[in-house]
């Protein structure tokens, strides 16, 4: 999705910004309507509105959380563009969402992108190669070596 | 004692569980006391953390919290 790119101590809400479940980075969204893509290819091994997890063929696997607490919203304003269980090509569309109508609801719409169970060696080269800054959909958030 | 026995002791047991439901990396619960969650059990038992405010205690499990909530289920 498009947006600003920020380090994970920035997200509003602490099992993030710990990076209790792993390292990664957020983006601060667009504020309209748009689709949120997987980051890779993989398969779409947890699918809720506000959250999903692509799993690829090595194991590894990546979290993208819609906002923040927005398990709250039971569902409420998210479209759901794949199956669970189904295989996803990076840059395939998952959800549709509009982050100006979770913010409207009072809560955050940015974005924890995770690098799941990441061991701390490369937990620590994947913060180190955030691109922080705009970035548009397609764009590389992470490298996870 | 399995994964779910572990956590379930560390917040207390059955009877401190008032409702536990899973978000996508981590257990909500909210507990009768408190008092009787043991932080340090449950990242024995495999919480990457814990995050407690009065009763309603959150434990980060990843995204193994589906599974490892309706195995907690099973046993209250």
């Amino acid at each position: 999705m498009a947006g600003r790119a920020i380090g994970l101590d920035r997200v509003p809400d602490a099992v993030f910004a710990q990076a209790m479940v792993g390292p990664g980075a957020a983006i601060d969204p667009v504020r309209e309507p748009g689709e949120v893509l997987s980051p890779i290819s993989g398969i779409l091994v947890k699918l809720k509105p506000h959250a999903f997890v692509v799993t690829a063929t090595d194991g590894r696997g990546v979290l993208v959380h819609l906002g923040i607490d927005t398990v709250n919203l039971d569902g409420g304003g998210f479209v759901l563009l794949a199956e669970e269980g189904g295989p996803v090509d990076a840059g395939a569309p998952v959800v549709r969402w509009n982050p100006a109508a979770i913010e409207a609801c009072g809560l955050s719409p940015v974005c924890p992108v995770i690098a799941l169970d990441a061991d701390p060696a490369s937990a620590a080269a994947i913060a180190a190669s955030v691109a922080l800054g705009p970035v548009s959909a397609d764009d590389r958030l992470f490298t996870w070596a | 004692m399995d994964k779910a026995e572990a956590i379930l002791a560390g917040l207390g047991g059955a009877d401190n569980v008032v409702e536990i439901e899973p978000c996508i990396t981590r257990l909500r619960t909210v507990v009768r006391d408190g008092g009787k969650v043991d932080d340090r059990a449950l990242k024995a038992a495999g919480a990457h953390g814990v995050m407690k405010s009065g009763t309603v205690v959150q434990v980060v499990v990843g995204p193994e919290a589906d599974t490892l909530c309706m195995d907690i289920e099973d046993l209250l």
